[in-house]
């Protein structure tokens, strides 16, 4: 059903060269979870790369209803948290579950693929691990109003959000926070993780002053006077607000009225958004994300200004980072991590949603745990690491092959996707290579495409057929879904 | 060790720090050392998730309280197996490690605590394993051994039983995860046979990919376990290992051992110690069970490495020990002071060290055992004593600790 075929009005993706297939192809591989038929389709259909980028930074343009449907069946997925504590037992994972296994499903199918990255990317900076028994009923209303909601628009608004979020409060334990004994735990990573970093030059004092400021922002539960209306939202209590002056950094405040603490967290959250430090560690780290391991710290000084002109905007600083002459100059930079490799295996495969709303995603979620990169899973509130060094144990590159493979064979034919019923038709259009060396260079074309091949590469993958010359017999049957495993394992596939 | 870190990074022209993650690399330059048989010390952690009831384990049999705050879990000093120290006896399903302890190659650290005063499973594992309270250290105190000390083979740090990252380990070295040995495998080389190999390694030769060496390590690492697992199937003098995933991976790491492919430090998962409900009486109930499982698989292990569980040192750790008090499901409710279990060579062995605080109302800690020994200083010891680190590589570990001696290791 996914089987690519010319659209009155699409040109078919092997037209792309038209439209700079290397600067298409390399934007797609850094801004979607893998780049599709159907997706270079879109850029050449929108006329250029830069267009097809706009249209993804305006994600409620792009028609989703096809992934809409299949969220249908996590209905907790972007429930409030009274919902979710009215729906299911106390500490349960359900919600929880829900959340990852739908956040898997769009970075499998949805149009928006831009967006989910940068979803991904803030969910990592804001870290709070799903499942951890803490967020049980209030991860999902995070993910749908502070990172889903603010993920494309100012990093002031995001971090405001996510200070007033009842699963950010529970997980760095500001929720039990009061004035007599200040938690620090979420004002020393709202400092060192989520704004100006730990060389910023703040001392302990700033860390528990940060922490006094926070004081009061506190949840509502069965145990506290909360009601099945209100159970995991937000509670101010002005009785746990430390009242006193407070200074952090260069920012101060009376802070007078135990009534008025959450304005007084606004302004200071509003202002550790809009230090040059934190400009610099956002700047970074997209391009980090987006451009490579080490980036040229001039590209992150510009970006870091468009950040501050921009009043914290993120979309200004992806399209002068999208924009930018170290972007177009870092192919084959970024190394795919087990998350985005395992979804883009999928997404190359043609694997789509299964129909039935009672299958879910939890095999894979699994697997990619197993991987070490279960989504939303990292254990500490820094994030997965996004840089290569993170990602290079034995256990890893093996268990990365071998999911290769069982996604080839579509051994997971019982969970929620399913999977090409004739591959070799779907990767390979209707005609047949004539010889094992078209074969090879058939599906490297489709599965790499645009990547340097060495000679001595594409002798390998011919070898492993045997000798070059007509198709054997067992060439498109039972040796070609470890063929295509071995293009999937290539180095050259393993580039974001 | 082969080059640090530091060096192989300049080497690169990589500055360290030069991004707010980790270092980009952590593939050792030389895997030379593969080639070359390794008998040094191993250092086999046993995680044991949950919150491990030690009182149960180690019982205070002498203190009057114990079986006051226990009226029908407490082991019953009659019961429980002697242990030289008349405060203490051992759970009796230890029988199997009886021999071990009489003989000195196994010992106990009780009241152990940690600077973490969490209940919460998740927080308290998290500082457990980071060892680094008040610092912005982001990696695991085992990581950090290696990091200082590792051999630089693929097989220096091994995680068996489970592929999801352990936060011991977790950082920049490289780590061999695997389920088992012998799941160790390229899926579709047993009907494919060698070519599917052959054909990965070489798509990974004449190209310069980041993908190269993890790619290389990990071919190389398939076929020394494949070699070890087929000259190694059985275990050795007459050691049998219980039916489940602590005895299968404990054979493994017995595998690893003998096979001297460079371990030197494995994370081996043995959760399930949440014992809430039904942790049972000397002679029935969850405790019995799984800690039987526990003592089977460790006397299995040494039987089965013979003379070289001497260069081997097996230490427990669990993120909390339990309520000193009962509750009403019979079981024991979260808590904070536990015990540690070694066993090896060079120990102190058939002794319980550490200081006891008691179990007096007023002795205890929020109604928990107090930790009256750092777990930290144990872990110090241990890497000075045993895994051949200078005192200041050791403490270098765990910012933060000025370290005492325990008397645990000779």
């Amino acid at each position: 059903m996914t089987t690519p075929r010319r659209r009155p009005h699409a040109p078919a993706w092997s037209l792309v060269p038209r439209v700079n297939a290397p600067a298409a192809r390399h934007l797609l591989s850094r801004t979607t979870y893998g780049a599709t038929p159907e997706s270079l389709t879109d850029v050449v259909r929108m006329g250029s790369p830069g267009a097809w980028l706009d249209r993804q930074l305006a994600p409620a343009t792009i028609d989703d209803t096809a992934c809409d449907a299949v969220l249908a069946r996590w209905p907790l997925a972007s429930a409030t948290a009274p919902a979710v504590e009215a729906a299911i037992s106390q500490g349960s994972w359900d919600a929880m579950e829900q959340v990852v296994q739908a956040t898997l499903a769009r970075a499998l199918w949805s149009k928006r693929q831009l967006f989910e990255v940068m979803c991904e990317f803030w969910s990592n900076h804001l870290n709070i691990t799903c499942p951890s028994s803490e967020v049980w009923s209030t991860k999902p209303w995070d993910d749908r109003t502070v990172i889903r909601e603010h993920a494309l628009g100012t990093f002031e608004d995001l971090l405001l959000a996510s200070s007033t979020s009842p699963a950010m409060l529970l997980y760095l334990g500001n929720a039990e926070s009061n004035g007599d004994a200040p938690n620090e735990n979420y004002s020393r990573e709202l400092l060192e993780l989520h704004t100006v970093g730990v060389d910023a030059g703040y001392t302990h004092t700033d860390i528990i002053n940060a922490a006094r400021v926070l004081t009061g922002l506190s949840v509502w539960n069965r145990w506290n006077g909360g009601t099945p209306a209100n159970q995991g939202t937000l509670r101010y209590r002005s009785d746990w607000h430390y009242v006193g002056p407070v200074q952090v950094m260069g920012w101060t405040h009376p802070n007078a009225d135990a009534t008025q603490g959450k304005v007084v967290a606004q302004s200071m959250v509003r202002y550790l958004a809009r230090r040059p430090e934190t400009a610099q560690r956002i700047a970074a780290k997209l391009a980090v994300r987006f451009v490579s391991d080490a980036p040229p710290q001039a590209l992150v000084d510009r970006l870091a200004q468009v950040y501050l002109a921009g009043g914290t905007a993120v979309v200004p600083v992806l399209r002068a980072l999208f924009g930018s002459a170290e972007f177009a100059a870092s192919v084959g930079q970024k190394q795919r991590r087990p998350y985005e490799d395992i979804v883009s295996v999928a997404r190359a495969l043609g694997i789509s949603a299964h129909s039935d709303p009672a299958r879910d995603l939890g095999d894979l979620a699994w697997t990619l745990g197993q991987l070490g990169q279960a989504p939303l899973g990292w254990g500490l509130p820094d994030g997965y690491p996004d840089v290569t060094g993170g990602w290079t144990g034995a256990g890893g590159t093996l268990g990365r092959w071998n999911t290769h493979l069982g996604l080839v064979g579509g051994w997971w034919d019982n969970g929620a996707m399913v999977f090409q019923r004739d591959l070799p038709t779907y990767l390979l259009g209707a005609s047949r290579p004539a010889t094992r060396g078209a074969l090879v260079d058939a599906l490297l074309a489709r599965l790499v495409p645009g990547a340097t091949v060495p000679a001595q590469h594409r002798a390998a993958l011919i070898a492993f057929l045997g000798a070059d010359g007509p198709l054997g017999q067992g060439d498109l049957q039972w040796d070609f879904e470890p063929l295509v495993t071995l293009v999937l394992d290539m180095p050259q596939r393993s580039a974001r | 060790m082969t080059v640090s870190r530091r060096c192989f990074l300049q080497g690169l022209g990589v500055a360290a720090g030069a991004v707010a993650a980790s270092p980009l690399l952590s593939v050792r330059a030389s895997y030379a050392a593969t080639a070359t048989p390794y008998t040094g010390p191993v250092l086999v952690v046993l995680s044991l998730r949950g919150g491990f009831d030690g009182l149960s384990v180690v019982a205070p049999v002498g203190d009057p309280d114990y079986a006051v705050a226990r009226p029908t879990i407490a082991i019953p000093a009659s019961r429980a197996l002697p242990t030289g120290d008349r405060r203490f006896g051992l759970h009796p399903a230890l029988a199997p490690l009886k021999p071990l302890w009489d003989g000195g190659q196994m010992a106990a650290v009780h009241a152990v605590g940690t600077p973490d005063l969490s209940r919460s499973h998740f927080q308290a594992t998290e500082e457990l394993e980071r060892a680094a309270p008040g610092t912005s250290l982001r990696t695991g105190w085992l990581d950090r051994v290696v990091g200082v000390a590792g051999s630089g083979t693929p097989f220096q740090a091994v995680q068996l039983g489970d592929t999801a990252p352990s936060g011991l380990l977790a950082g920049p070295e490289a780590v061999l995860a695997a389920g088992s040995l012998d799941a160790f495998s390229l899926s579709g080389s047993s009907w494919l046979g060698p070519r599917f190999a052959t054909t990965l390694r070489a798509l990974h030769q004449g190209v310069t990919s980041p993908a190269v060496a993890p790619a290389t390590i990990t071919l190389d690492a398939l076929e020394t376990v494949a070699a070890l697992v087929a000259a190694d199937r059985t275990p050795k003098n007459g050691a049998v290992y219980p039916t489940g995933g602590l005895g299968d991976a404990m054979a493994d790491v017995a595998r690893l051992v003998r096979g001297a492919a460079g371990l030197q430090a494995v994370s081996v998962d043995f959760g399930d110690w949440d014992m809430h409900t039904d942790l049972g009486a000397a002679g029935d109930g969850k405790m019995l069970t799984h800690l039987g499982e526990v003592a089977q698989s460790l006397a299995a292990f040494a039987q089965d490495l013979g003379s070289l569980f001497a260069n081997v040192t097996v230490v427990t750790l669990s993120e909390f020990g339990r309520r000193v008090e009962e509750n009403g499901s019979g079981g024991v409710d979260h808590g904070h002071g536990n015990v540690l279990l070694a066993l090896g060579g060079g120990l102190n062995g058939g002794q319980v060290h550490g200081t006891w605080p008691g179990l007096a109302a007023d002795k205890l800690d929020d109604g928990d055992l107090a930790g009256t020994t750092d777990y930290r200083n144990v872990l110090v010891e241990l890497l000075v004593k045993r895994q051949g680190l200078s005192p200041s590589a050791a403490a270098g570990v765990f910012p933060g600790l000025s370290p005492a001696a325990v008397g645990l290791f000779r």
